[in-house]
Protein backbone atom coordinates (compact mmCIF):
# COMPACT_ATOMS: atom_id res chain seq x y z
CA UNK A 1 0.00 0.00 0.00
CA UNK A 2 1.50 2.80 -1.41
CA UNK A 3 0.49 6.71 -0.17
CA UNK A 4 -1.13 8.65 -3.39
CA UNK A 5 -1.45 12.24 -4.26
CA UNK A 6 -4.95 13.29 -4.78
CA UNK A 7 -6.37 16.78 -4.11
CA UNK A 8 -10.12 17.64 -2.59
CA UNK A 9 -11.75 20.65 -3.31
CA UNK A 10 -13.58 21.38 0.01
CA UNK A 11 -15.85 24.43 0.60
CA UNK A 12 -14.49 25.74 -2.32
CA UNK A 13 -10.46 25.51 -2.35
CA UNK A 14 -8.06 22.58 -3.32
CA UNK A 15 -6.47 20.48 -0.94
CA UNK A 16 -3.74 18.77 -2.27
CA UNK A 17 -3.22 15.84 0.54
CA UNK A 18 -0.71 12.72 0.48
CA UNK A 19 -2.72 9.88 1.79
CA UNK A 20 -2.81 5.89 2.10
CA UNK A 21 -6.44 4.68 0.03
CA UNK A 22 -7.62 3.11 3.23
CA UNK A 23 -8.40 6.43 4.61
CA UNK A 24 -12.00 8.00 4.72
CA UNK A 25 -12.60 11.03 4.33
CA UNK A 26 -13.32 11.77 7.48
CA UNK A 27 -10.16 10.86 8.79
CA UNK A 28 -8.31 13.25 5.89
CA UNK A 29 -10.68 16.09 7.08
CA UNK A 30 -9.87 16.33 10.73
CA UNK A 31 -6.60 14.63 10.92
CA UNK A 32 -4.78 15.81 7.72
CA UNK A 33 -6.45 19.42 6.87
CA UNK A 34 -7.69 20.13 10.61
CA UNK A 35 -11.03 20.72 9.84
CA UNK A 36 -12.70 18.82 12.44
CA UNK A 37 -16.31 19.99 12.26
CA UNK A 38 -17.29 16.30 11.04
CA UNK A 39 -17.53 14.16 13.60
CA UNK A 40 -16.60 10.52 14.28
CA UNK A 41 -19.04 8.99 16.64
CA UNK A 42 -20.09 5.25 15.57
CA UNK A 43 -17.81 5.03 12.73
CA UNK A 44 -19.94 2.83 10.58
CA UNK A 45 -22.69 5.13 8.69
CA UNK A 46 -25.09 4.64 11.98
CA UNK A 47 -24.85 8.26 14.04
CA UNK A 48 -24.33 10.70 11.28
CA UNK A 49 -22.16 13.17 12.67
CA UNK A 50 -19.89 12.43 10.41
CA UNK A 51 -22.41 14.03 7.62
CA UNK A 52 -20.92 16.37 4.73
CA UNK A 53 -22.07 17.09 1.46
CA UNK A 54 -20.83 16.01 -1.70
CA UNK A 55 -21.63 17.85 -4.81
CA UNK A 56 -24.69 18.87 -2.68
CA UNK A 57 -25.72 15.63 -1.15
CA UNK A 58 -25.67 14.63 2.01
CA UNK A 59 -23.35 11.73 2.88
CA UNK A 60 -21.95 9.81 5.69
CA UNK A 61 -18.25 10.92 5.55
CA UNK A 62 -17.16 7.74 7.81
CA UNK A 63 -18.00 5.10 4.63
CA UNK A 64 -16.75 7.64 1.91
CA UNK A 65 -12.68 6.99 1.01
CA UNK A 66 -10.97 10.12 0.98
CA UNK A 67 -10.24 8.16 -2.71
CA UNK A 68 -13.64 8.58 -3.43
CA UNK A 69 -14.45 12.06 -2.35
CA UNK A 70 -11.84 13.01 -5.96
CA UNK A 71 -13.83 15.26 -8.25
CA UNK A 72 -16.50 16.06 -6.03
CA UNK A 73 -17.39 19.35 -4.50
CA UNK A 74 -17.14 18.56 -0.87
CA UNK A 75 -18.91 20.81 1.73
CA UNK A 76 -18.30 20.78 5.64
CA UNK A 77 -19.60 22.24 8.43
CA UNK A 78 -17.16 25.14 8.12
CA UNK A 79 -18.04 25.80 4.96
CA UNK A 80 -21.31 27.18 6.10
CA UNK A 81 -20.68 30.60 7.53
CA UNK A 82 -19.43 33.43 5.47
CA UNK A 83 -16.27 35.31 7.01
CA UNK A 84 -17.36 36.21 10.90
CA UNK A 85 -21.24 35.38 10.32
CA UNK A 86 -23.06 32.67 10.56
CA UNK A 87 -25.43 31.33 8.23
CA UNK A 88 -29.53 31.69 9.11
CA UNK A 89 -29.47 27.97 9.88
CA UNK A 90 -26.50 28.28 12.20
CA UNK A 91 -27.97 31.48 13.71
CA UNK A 92 -31.40 29.74 13.92
CA UNK A 93 -29.99 26.78 15.82
CA UNK A 94 -28.09 28.55 18.33
CA UNK A 95 -31.41 31.20 18.63
CA UNK A 96 -33.57 27.84 19.21
CA UNK A 97 -31.28 26.35 21.40
CA UNK A 98 -31.23 23.68 19.27
CA UNK A 99 -27.73 22.63 20.46
CA UNK A 100 -26.86 21.08 23.58
CA UNK A 101 -23.38 19.25 24.10
CA UNK A 102 -22.94 19.84 20.38
CA UNK A 103 -21.53 16.67 19.12
CA UNK A 104 -24.26 15.99 16.34
CA UNK A 105 -24.74 19.44 15.73
CA UNK A 106 -22.69 19.67 12.80
CA UNK A 107 -23.85 16.51 11.31
CA UNK A 108 -27.22 17.80 11.91
CA UNK A 109 -26.23 21.22 10.11
CA UNK A 110 -25.39 19.24 7.00
CA UNK A 111 -28.10 17.14 6.36
CA UNK A 112 -30.62 19.83 7.64
CA UNK A 113 -28.65 22.67 5.07
CA UNK A 114 -29.03 19.99 2.02
CA UNK A 115 -32.69 19.72 2.82
CA UNK A 116 -33.33 23.43 2.65
CA UNK A 117 -31.35 23.72 -0.17
CA UNK A 118 -33.86 21.59 -2.32
CA UNK A 119 -36.68 22.63 -0.08
CA UNK A 120 -36.47 26.22 1.24
CA UNK A 121 -40.11 25.33 3.33
CA UNK A 122 -40.10 21.77 4.32
CA UNK A 123 -42.99 20.74 6.35
CA UNK A 124 -41.95 18.96 9.88
CA UNK A 125 -42.59 15.54 8.63
CA UNK A 126 -39.76 16.51 5.65
CA UNK A 127 -37.47 17.59 8.16
CA UNK A 128 -37.70 14.25 10.29
CA UNK A 129 -37.21 12.29 7.60
CA UNK A 130 -34.02 14.40 6.48
CA UNK A 131 -32.92 14.03 9.89
CA UNK A 132 -33.86 10.54 10.89
CA UNK A 133 -30.21 9.24 9.76
CA UNK A 134 -28.88 12.04 12.54
CA UNK A 135 -28.81 10.63 15.82
CA UNK A 136 -28.70 13.07 19.17
CA UNK A 137 -28.40 11.73 22.42
CA UNK A 138 -28.92 14.33 24.11
CA UNK A 139 -32.44 13.87 22.16
CA UNK A 140 -33.51 17.38 21.66
CA UNK A 141 -34.99 16.67 18.74
CA UNK A 142 -37.86 19.26 19.10
CA UNK A 143 -35.52 22.23 19.06
CA UNK A 144 -33.64 21.38 16.61
CA UNK A 145 -36.67 20.74 14.23
CA UNK A 146 -38.09 24.12 15.20
CA UNK A 147 -34.42 25.43 14.63
CA UNK A 148 -34.71 24.02 10.85
CA UNK A 149 -38.28 24.86 10.52
CA UNK A 150 -37.77 28.23 11.05
CA UNK A 151 -34.16 28.69 9.79
CA UNK A 152 -35.36 30.20 6.10
CA UNK A 153 -38.83 31.62 7.11
CA UNK A 154 -38.83 32.90 10.64
CA UNK A 155 -41.84 32.68 12.48
CA UNK A 156 -43.75 35.89 14.29
CA UNK A 157 -45.02 33.69 16.97
CA UNK A 158 -41.70 32.25 17.78
CA UNK A 159 -39.95 33.74 21.03
CA UNK A 160 -36.72 32.35 19.95
CA UNK A 161 -37.19 33.58 16.25
CA UNK A 162 -37.29 36.96 18.09
CA UNK A 163 -34.96 37.11 21.03
CA UNK A 164 -34.86 41.18 21.23
CA UNK A 165 -38.76 41.02 21.80
CA UNK B 1 -12.56 2.71 13.43
CA UNK B 2 -9.82 2.29 10.69
CA UNK B 3 -10.10 0.13 7.51
CA UNK B 4 -7.34 -2.32 7.22
CA UNK B 5 -4.87 -1.94 4.12
CA UNK B 6 -6.04 -2.86 0.58
CA UNK B 7 -4.63 -1.46 -2.52
CA UNK B 8 -7.32 0.98 -4.73
CA UNK B 9 -7.95 0.15 -7.92
CA UNK B 10 -9.79 2.25 -9.90
CA UNK B 11 -11.04 0.93 -13.98
CA UNK B 12 -11.73 3.45 -16.33
CA UNK B 13 -14.49 1.16 -18.28
CA UNK B 14 -16.11 -2.05 -17.91
CA UNK B 15 -14.11 -3.71 -19.46
CA UNK B 16 -11.01 -2.88 -17.43
CA UNK B 17 -13.46 -3.95 -14.64
CA UNK B 18 -14.13 -7.61 -15.41
CA UNK B 19 -10.17 -7.78 -16.51
CA UNK B 20 -8.93 -6.39 -13.03
CA UNK B 21 -11.82 -8.75 -11.83
CA UNK B 22 -10.27 -11.89 -13.66
CA UNK B 23 -6.85 -11.53 -11.98
CA UNK B 24 -7.88 -10.89 -8.45
CA UNK B 25 -10.82 -13.51 -7.97
CA UNK B 26 -11.47 -13.97 -4.29
CA UNK B 27 -9.02 -11.86 -3.09
CA UNK B 28 -10.43 -8.53 -4.83
CA UNK B 29 -13.70 -6.90 -3.74
CA UNK B 30 -16.20 -4.62 -5.36
CA UNK B 31 -16.46 -1.05 -4.06
CA UNK B 32 -19.67 0.85 -5.17
CA UNK B 33 -21.48 2.68 -2.55
CA UNK B 34 -19.33 1.26 0.59
CA UNK B 35 -22.13 1.62 2.87
CA UNK B 36 -22.31 -2.42 3.72
CA UNK B 37 -18.76 -3.23 2.52
CA UNK B 38 -16.33 -0.54 4.65
CA UNK B 39 -18.74 -1.47 7.83
CA UNK B 40 -18.17 -4.98 7.23
CA UNK B 41 -13.96 -3.85 6.73
CA UNK B 42 -13.83 -1.90 9.81
CA UNK B 43 -15.13 -4.61 12.18
CA UNK B 44 -12.33 -7.01 10.10
CA UNK B 45 -15.18 -9.18 8.75
CA UNK B 46 -13.55 -8.91 5.22
CA UNK B 47 -9.80 -8.21 4.45
CA UNK B 48 -9.73 -7.92 0.73
CA UNK B 49 -6.40 -7.45 -0.54
CA UNK B 50 -7.62 -5.01 -3.08
CA UNK B 51 -10.99 -3.10 -3.58
CA UNK B 52 -12.07 -2.56 -7.42
CA UNK B 53 -13.80 1.06 -7.45
CA UNK B 54 -17.06 1.69 -9.54
CA UNK B 55 -16.62 5.24 -9.51
CA UNK B 56 -15.80 5.78 -12.93
CA UNK B 57 -18.33 3.35 -14.50
CA UNK B 58 -20.94 5.86 -14.69
CA UNK B 59 -22.33 3.65 -17.61
CA UNK B 60 -23.85 1.07 -14.76
CA UNK B 61 -26.30 3.77 -13.61
CA UNK B 62 -29.83 4.07 -15.41
CA UNK B 63 -33.23 3.15 -15.28
CA UNK B 64 -34.51 1.97 -18.91
CA UNK B 65 -38.42 1.11 -19.46
CA UNK B 66 -38.71 -0.75 -22.35
CA UNK B 67 -42.34 -1.64 -22.06
CA UNK B 68 -42.66 -5.31 -21.61
CA UNK B 69 -39.61 -5.11 -18.43
CA UNK B 70 -37.79 -2.15 -17.07
CA UNK B 71 -33.72 -2.55 -16.89
CA UNK B 72 -31.92 -0.97 -13.59
CA UNK B 73 -28.49 -0.70 -13.84
CA UNK B 74 -26.44 -2.40 -10.92
CA UNK B 75 -24.66 0.79 -9.94
CA UNK B 76 -28.22 3.23 -9.91
CA UNK B 77 -27.94 4.86 -6.20
CA UNK B 78 -31.05 4.27 -3.86
CA UNK B 79 -31.85 7.61 -4.16
CA UNK B 80 -32.20 7.79 -8.01
CA UNK B 81 -34.18 4.54 -7.82
CA UNK B 82 -36.69 6.62 -5.42
CA UNK B 83 -37.42 9.41 -7.52
CA UNK B 84 -37.84 7.93 -10.49
CA UNK B 85 -41.90 7.75 -11.74
CA UNK B 86 -40.82 4.45 -13.56
CA UNK B 87 -40.06 2.56 -10.61
CA UNK B 88 -43.09 4.73 -8.23
CA UNK B 89 -45.72 3.77 -10.59
CA UNK B 90 -44.84 0.42 -12.24
CA UNK B 91 -42.45 -2.07 -9.63
CA UNK B 92 -43.96 -0.08 -6.59
CA UNK B 93 -42.75 -2.60 -4.36
CA UNK B 94 -39.23 -1.78 -5.26
CA UNK B 95 -39.73 1.96 -4.74
CA UNK B 96 -40.83 1.30 -1.28
CA UNK B 97 -38.67 -0.98 0.10
CA UNK B 98 -35.40 1.32 -1.21
CA UNK B 99 -37.27 4.46 0.24
CA UNK B 100 -36.66 2.15 3.62
CA UNK B 101 -33.06 1.13 3.33
CA UNK B 102 -31.11 2.78 6.09
CA UNK B 103 -31.23 6.77 6.35
CA UNK B 104 -33.28 7.80 3.77
CA UNK B 105 -32.05 10.85 2.87
CA UNK B 106 -28.30 10.36 3.60
CA UNK B 107 -26.86 6.59 2.60
CA UNK B 108 -29.34 6.72 -0.29
CA UNK B 109 -26.85 9.19 -2.78
CA UNK B 110 -23.81 6.27 -1.97
CA UNK B 111 -26.23 3.48 -1.84
CA UNK B 112 -26.58 1.08 -4.82
CA UNK B 113 -29.33 -1.48 -5.93
CA UNK B 114 -26.70 -3.36 -6.35
CA UNK B 115 -24.99 -3.49 -3.58
CA UNK B 116 -28.18 -3.70 -1.42
CA UNK B 117 -28.78 -7.35 -3.34
CA UNK B 118 -25.69 -8.49 -2.84
CA UNK B 119 -24.87 -7.23 0.59
CA UNK B 120 -23.92 -9.94 2.63
CA UNK B 121 -26.32 -12.10 5.27
CA UNK B 122 -26.40 -10.87 8.94
CA UNK B 123 -26.41 -12.38 12.26
CA UNK B 124 -26.14 -10.16 15.54
CA UNK B 125 -23.31 -12.86 16.94
CA UNK B 126 -21.32 -12.27 13.45
CA UNK B 127 -21.61 -8.45 12.71
CA UNK B 128 -19.75 -6.95 15.95
CA UNK B 129 -16.13 -5.78 16.04
CA UNK B 130 -12.95 -7.86 16.23
CA UNK B 131 -13.07 -7.15 20.40
CA UNK B 132 -16.19 -8.56 20.66
CA UNK B 133 -15.48 -11.65 18.69
CA UNK B 134 -12.20 -12.25 20.08
CA UNK B 135 -13.89 -13.21 23.31
CA UNK B 136 -15.21 -16.30 22.31
CA UNK B 137 -14.35 -18.98 19.30
CA UNK B 138 -15.25 -18.43 15.76
CA UNK B 139 -18.87 -18.88 14.09
CA UNK B 140 -19.14 -21.13 11.40
CA UNK B 141 -19.35 -18.07 8.88
CA UNK B 142 -16.08 -16.54 10.73
CA UNK B 143 -14.39 -19.99 9.77
CA UNK B 144 -15.06 -22.15 13.06
CA UNK B 145 -17.80 -24.92 13.89
CA UNK B 146 -20.13 -23.42 16.22
CA UNK B 147 -23.62 -21.42 15.42
CA UNK B 148 -24.84 -19.24 18.65
CA UNK B 149 -28.16 -18.55 17.05
CA UNK B 150 -28.72 -22.34 17.40
CA UNK B 151 -27.73 -24.68 19.22
CA UNK B 152 -25.68 -27.79 17.69
CA UNK B 153 -26.42 -26.42 14.54
CA UNK B 154 -23.89 -27.84 12.00
CA UNK B 155 -24.06 -24.65 9.05
CA UNK B 156 -24.21 -21.17 9.39
CA UNK B 157 -27.75 -19.04 9.85
CA UNK B 158 -27.37 -16.10 9.00
CA UNK B 159 -30.20 -14.05 8.10
CA UNK B 160 -30.28 -12.47 4.46
CA UNK B 161 -32.24 -8.67 5.76
CA UNK B 162 -31.54 -6.90 2.35
CA UNK B 163 -34.85 -4.89 1.76
CA UNK B 164 -33.95 -4.72 -2.31
CA UNK B 165 -33.68 -8.39 -3.17
CA UNK B 166 -37.14 -8.91 -1.03
CA UNK B 167 -39.25 -7.05 -2.84
CA UNK B 168 -37.43 -7.48 -6.35
CA UNK B 169 -38.02 -11.53 -5.77
CA UNK B 170 -41.90 -10.59 -5.85
CA UNK B 171 -41.52 -8.76 -9.03
CA UNK B 172 -39.93 -11.89 -10.59
CA UNK B 173 -36.72 -9.90 -11.37
CA UNK B 174 -33.55 -11.48 -13.00
CA UNK B 175 -30.15 -10.49 -12.45
CA UNK B 176 -27.23 -9.91 -15.55
CA UNK B 177 -24.17 -11.48 -14.31
CA UNK B 178 -21.26 -10.66 -16.62
CA UNK B 179 -17.26 -11.80 -16.53
CA UNK B 180 -14.62 -11.71 -19.00
CA UNK B 181 -15.42 -15.03 -20.73
CA UNK B 182 -19.23 -14.55 -20.55
CA UNK B 183 -23.16 -12.90 -19.61
CA UNK B 184 -25.47 -14.95 -18.00
CA UNK B 185 -28.61 -13.98 -16.54
CA UNK B 186 -30.32 -15.38 -13.19
CA UNK B 187 -33.60 -15.33 -11.58
CA UNK B 188 -33.55 -14.00 -8.48
CA UNK B 189 -35.42 -17.06 -7.36
CA UNK B 190 -32.51 -19.10 -8.19
CA UNK B 191 -29.67 -16.74 -7.02
CA UNK B 192 -29.87 -17.98 -3.13
CA UNK B 193 -27.50 -20.65 -2.10
CA UNK B 194 -29.20 -21.56 1.39
CA UNK B 195 -25.98 -21.36 3.07
CA UNK B 196 -25.21 -18.61 5.15
CA UNK B 197 -21.73 -18.29 4.72
CA UNK B 198 -21.60 -17.98 0.32
CA UNK B 199 -25.64 -17.17 0.44
CA UNK B 200 -25.01 -15.63 -3.28
CA UNK B 201 -24.82 -18.47 -6.64
CA UNK B 202 -21.91 -15.75 -8.01
CA UNK B 203 -18.83 -16.60 -8.90
CA UNK B 204 -15.93 -13.90 -7.57
CA UNK B 205 -15.02 -12.62 -11.24
CA UNK B 206 -18.72 -12.12 -12.13
CA UNK B 207 -20.05 -8.47 -11.46
CA UNK B 208 -23.86 -7.43 -11.37
CA UNK B 209 -24.40 -5.76 -14.15
CA UNK B 210 -28.46 -5.53 -14.61
CA UNK B 211 -31.58 -6.04 -12.83
CA UNK B 212 -34.65 -6.72 -15.16
CA UNK B 213 -37.98 -6.66 -13.89
CA UNK B 214 -40.67 -8.06 -16.07
CA UNK B 215 -43.79 -5.94 -16.73
CA UNK B 216 -47.38 -7.54 -16.02
CA UNK B 217 -49.85 -5.89 -15.44
CA UNK B 218 -49.34 -6.64 -12.09
CA UNK B 219 -49.39 -4.72 -8.77
CA UNK B 220 -47.06 -5.01 -6.12
CA UNK B 221 -46.37 -3.90 -2.52
CA UNK B 222 -43.72 -4.08 0.53
CA UNK B 223 -43.81 -4.11 3.79
CA UNK B 224 -41.24 -4.07 6.99
CA UNK B 225 -41.17 -4.28 10.29
CA UNK B 226 -37.80 -2.80 11.78
CA UNK B 227 -36.98 -1.06 14.95
CA UNK B 228 -37.23 2.26 13.94
CA UNK B 229 -38.53 3.96 10.62
CA UNK B 230 -34.85 4.79 9.59
CA UNK B 231 -31.45 3.47 9.58
CA UNK B 232 -32.47 -0.25 11.33
CA UNK B 233 -32.29 -3.65 9.10
CA UNK B 234 -35.80 -5.38 8.75
CA UNK B 235 -36.28 -8.06 11.10
CA UNK B 236 -39.64 -8.99 9.24
CA UNK B 237 -40.63 -8.03 5.42
CA UNK B 238 -42.60 -9.02 2.65
CA UNK B 239 -42.72 -8.49 -0.64
CA UNK B 240 -46.07 -9.23 -2.83
CA UNK B 241 -47.22 -9.55 -6.23
CA UNK B 242 -50.72 -9.46 -7.26
CA UNK B 243 -52.03 -10.36 -10.94
CA UNK B 244 -55.45 -9.68 -12.13
CA UNK B 245 -56.99 -11.59 -14.02
CA UNK B 246 -57.44 -9.93 -18.21
CA UNK B 247 -61.28 -10.77 -18.09
CA UNK B 248 -62.70 -10.51 -14.54
CA UNK B 249 -60.65 -7.61 -12.85
CA UNK B 250 -61.40 -8.58 -9.54
CA UNK B 251 -60.05 -11.89 -9.58
CA UNK B 252 -56.36 -12.57 -9.11
CA UNK B 253 -54.30 -14.67 -11.96
CA UNK B 254 -51.09 -14.94 -10.48
CA UNK B 255 -49.63 -14.36 -6.95
CA UNK B 256 -46.00 -13.95 -5.59
CA UNK B 257 -45.76 -13.94 -1.50
CA UNK B 258 -41.96 -13.55 -0.56
CA UNK B 259 -40.85 -13.22 2.87
CA UNK B 260 -37.80 -11.37 3.61
CA UNK B 261 -35.88 -11.50 7.19
CA UNK B 262 -36.40 -14.70 8.00
CA UNK B 263 -34.37 -17.09 6.61
CA UNK B 264 -30.86 -17.00 4.84
CA UNK B 265 -32.57 -15.95 1.77
CA UNK B 266 -36.07 -14.08 0.70
CA UNK B 267 -38.05 -16.87 0.76
CA UNK B 268 -40.46 -17.29 -2.45
CA UNK B 269 -43.30 -19.54 -0.82
CA UNK B 270 -44.82 -20.75 -3.96
CA UNK B 271 -47.83 -22.93 -1.71
CA UNK B 272 -49.21 -19.93 -0.03
CA UNK B 273 -49.01 -17.84 -3.22
CA UNK B 274 -50.89 -20.55 -5.09
CA UNK B 275 -53.57 -20.57 -2.52
CA UNK B 276 -54.61 -17.03 -3.80
CA UNK B 277 -55.10 -17.82 -7.72
CA UNK B 278 -58.73 -17.15 -8.26
CA UNK B 279 -59.73 -15.79 -5.53
CA UNK B 280 -61.04 -12.17 -5.55
CA UNK B 281 -59.13 -9.33 -4.87
CA UNK B 282 -61.97 -8.57 -1.88
CA UNK B 283 -61.28 -11.84 -0.06
CA UNK B 284 -60.03 -11.25 2.56
CA UNK B 285 -60.37 -14.31 4.45
CA UNK B 286 -58.05 -15.80 1.94
CA UNK B 287 -55.43 -13.19 2.42
CA UNK B 288 -55.63 -14.07 6.00
CA UNK B 289 -55.03 -18.02 5.65
CA UNK B 290 -52.03 -17.30 2.91
CA UNK B 291 -50.70 -14.90 5.81
CA UNK B 292 -51.21 -17.57 8.42
CA UNK B 293 -50.02 -20.26 6.30
CA UNK B 294 -46.87 -17.77 5.19
CA UNK B 295 -46.24 -17.60 8.99
CA UNK B 296 -45.72 -21.05 9.17
CA UNK B 297 -43.71 -22.27 6.77
CA UNK B 298 -40.85 -18.98 7.10
CA UNK B 299 -41.01 -19.30 10.65
CA UNK B 300 -39.77 -22.92 10.38
CA UNK B 301 -36.24 -21.21 8.23
CA UNK B 302 -35.42 -18.27 11.35
CA UNK B 303 -33.69 -17.78 14.21
CA UNK B 304 -32.94 -15.91 17.04
CA UNK B 305 -29.93 -13.83 15.09
CA UNK B 306 -31.33 -10.28 14.42
CA UNK B 307 -32.58 -8.96 17.32
CA UNK B 308 -36.34 -8.95 18.80
CA UNK B 309 -37.46 -12.36 19.80
CA UNK B 310 -38.13 -15.36 17.71
CA UNK B 311 -41.55 -15.86 18.57
CA UNK B 312 -42.83 -12.55 17.94
CA UNK B 313 -40.63 -11.79 14.45
CA UNK B 314 -42.41 -15.00 13.52
CA UNK B 315 -46.10 -13.90 14.44
CA UNK B 316 -45.31 -10.93 12.85
CA UNK B 317 -44.93 -12.48 9.73
CA UNK B 318 -48.76 -13.04 9.16
CA UNK B 319 -49.20 -9.34 10.02
CA UNK B 320 -46.88 -8.35 8.15
CA UNK B 321 -47.89 -10.62 4.83
CA UNK B 322 -51.57 -9.54 5.45
CA UNK B 323 -50.82 -6.13 4.82
CA UNK B 324 -48.88 -6.09 2.14
CA UNK B 325 -51.91 -8.54 0.60
CA UNK B 326 -54.27 -5.58 1.06
CA UNK B 327 -51.88 -2.90 -0.48
CA UNK B 328 -51.24 -4.46 -3.14
CA UNK B 329 -54.79 -5.54 -3.60
CA UNK B 330 -56.11 -2.23 -3.15
CA UNK B 331 -53.54 -0.96 -5.45
CA UNK B 332 -55.06 -3.49 -8.10
CA UNK B 333 -58.83 -2.68 -7.38
CA UNK B 334 -57.94 1.24 -8.28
Amino acid sequence: MKKIEITLKINGKPHGVRIYPNETLLEVLREKLDMTGAKESCGEGVCGSCTVQMDGKPVRSCLTLAMEAQGAEIKTVEGLASEDELSNLQQSFVDHGAVQCGFCTPGMLMSADALLAENPKPDEKTIRKALAGNICRCTGYTKIVEAVAHATHPQEHCCDCNPKE
Amino acid sequence: MLLPRFDYLEPQNLEAALDLLATHRDEAKILAGGTDLLVRMKKGLLKPKALISLKSLKGLSYIEDDNDRIRIGAGTCLAHIISSEIIREKARALFEACEKVGAVTIQHHRGTIGGNILQDNRCHHYNQSDFYRSGRQACHKDGGKICYARENADRCNSTCQSDGATALMALGAKLVLISKENERVVNLDQFYTADGIMPHAMESHELLKEIIIPLQNAQSSYQRLAYRSAIDYPIVCAGILLKPAKTEKDKIEDARIVVGAMGRAPLFLAQESSLLVGKSLDDTEAFQKAAKKSMDNAATFAVHNVGSTLEYRCEMVAEIVLRALKEAAQAAKD
